[in-house]
């Protein structure tokens, strides 16, 4: 079958091109989206599939009664700027939420949460 | 050869069918035109909440965004019956979409065909051009809900004429989708579902034939949903990317002898790349007016938004510069 020679030439001119940067979405979290975990961590770290501009970012940690925890010392890791760190005091067993805002470097914003639980 | 070819295609030309269609010279030049016009508030992809709703490729999608559907191939049968032989249709068609107004989208699709008559020559040629328009109606991220209404308008007697019909074709459209994201947690292992829906009804204008009623819907498992937002399961690339989905598209004749319900049931898989999505699924008639054999539809998404992000990802008119500080999660 001949394949059209317009259709070609699109695909191509849209394949080749240097590609820019895309929306950053969660990779990978410690602790782990839904895990649970025996004692409390000293932070709660998010990896995205994409670089962050980290004023813009966000990442914050709840406790069941929705009240924030964290230390309100959210950044971006100086050797890897898809990684988004906050602090967090000594935690008692029970249920946590993480709640992030991810913009990337070319602008895109997207956002999410989940969960992790402490037990005794 | 025959008295209309396109009586060859009868059972599956659709607007869901040609939704993911178009090109040819005037899609270029539109893609052009709006990507040099376009300021700067970067929105595009299906965002609804936490949701991402793929583009489905059967049935539209709810979302007035920036996207691009190209190459679309599908490879179906189609039955015999009134004079005309089986026939294998071979279509390749992509889709544009441009988001003028906050939640406003123009679309074009086209399509070129190829017919396979048994026992008889083949015959291609360029489909009818349709032109779309969508709006967002209503959403609700917290629930994952969007409602959107639209319209699509086949272009009588613009594609190859022995190919197509020579009439217009008016399909007023409503679409739905729904995230599962809001279940309780007992249900969490649910959560990842979704669904979204195409309802149309196709008005021929000056022709005989009958108006049809399109239905269509589209459930989804969003691995990448089950990976980010409710359970980290250790599931490798390119799996946790996936997101298997099984389409319905359906055409129920009304009037004028049409015929009854024909469609197929598409069950399939979409890979989530960072600037593409690629998709394929079966085509299962649903019955024998449907088609004689399991067809074939492979898609490719390009995500614009995120290539040219200077240039797609927000609306023509009526956007903000600058989307970091609005909070919003598209």
């Amino acid at each position: 079958m001949k394949i059209p020679r317009s259709f070609l030439t699109l695909a191509f001119l849209f394949l080749g091109m240097a590609f820019a940067d895309a929306h950053a979405f969660l990779d990978h979290a410690e602790p782990k989206v839904g895990s649970s975990i025996k004692g409390s961590p000293t932070q709660v770290k998010v990896w995205f599939t994409q670089k962050l501009v980290a004023p813009f970012s966000q990442l914050q940690v709840f406790d069941a009664s929705g009240h924030e925890i964290d230390k309100h010392d959210k950044k971006t890791d100086p050797s890897d700027q898809a990684l988004l760190i906050v602090s967090v005091p000594p935690l008692k067993p029970g249920k946590y939420k993480v709640v992030w805002r991810a913009a990337s470097v070319d602008t895109h914003v997207t956002h999410g949460d989940f969960e992790f639980e402490i037990t005794p | 050869m025959f008295s209309s070819i396109s009586t060859l295609r009868k059972s599956r030309n659709s607007s869901f069918q040609s939704h993911r269609s178009s090109c040819r010279t005037a899609f270029a030049a539109v893609l052009a035109a709006t990507a040099l016009i376009s300021p700067g508030v970067l929105l595009g992809h299906g965002f609804e909440g936490d949701r991402f709703f793929p583009p489905t490729i059967q049935t539209d999608d709810p979302f007035a965004t920036d996207e691009l559907s190209l190459p679309n191939l599908s490879i179906f049968n189609n039955p015999a019956g009134d004079g005309s032989p089986k026939t294998r249709e071979i279509d390749i068609s992509s889709e544009f979409d441009k988001e003028i107004f906050p939640g406003f989208a123009l679309g074009i699709t086209g399509q070129y065909s190829v017919l396979q008559p048994k026992g008889a020559p083949s015959v291609s040629g360029w489909d009818n051009i349709s032109v779309s328009a969508k709006y967002q109606l209503l959403q609700v991220p917290a629930h994952e809900f969007i409602f959107s209404v639209g319209v699509e308008w086949e272009i009588g007697g613009s594609g190859r004429y022995s190919l197509v019909n020579n009439y217009s074709t008016i399909s007023p459209n409503i679409y739905f989708g729904k995230g599962f994201g809001d279940l309780p947690d007992s249900l969490k292992f649910f959560k990842p579902l979704a669904i979204t829906g195409q309802l149309a009804e196709d008005f021929p204008v000056r022709s005989l034939d009958s108006n049809v009623f399109e239905w269509g819907f589209a459930v989804e498992y969003s691995l990448p949903y089950l990976e980010q937002h409710v359970k980290d399961t250790g599931m490798v690339r390119p799996f946790r990317d996936m997101i298997p989905l099984v389409e319905f598209a359906m055409q129920t004749p009304e009037n004028r002898g049409g015929g009854g319900t024909t469609g197929t049931i598409n069950p399939g898989v979409l890979w989530e790349g960072r600037y593409c999505q690629i998709g394929a699924e079966a085509m299962i008639p649903v019955n024998r007016q449907s088609g004689p054999n399991i067809g074939m539809v492979f898609n490719v998404q390009i995500y614009i938004d995120d290539i040219f992000p200077k240039l797609f990802g927000h609306p023509i008119f009526g956007g903000s510069e600058n989307s970091l500080s609005s909070g919003t999660s598209k």
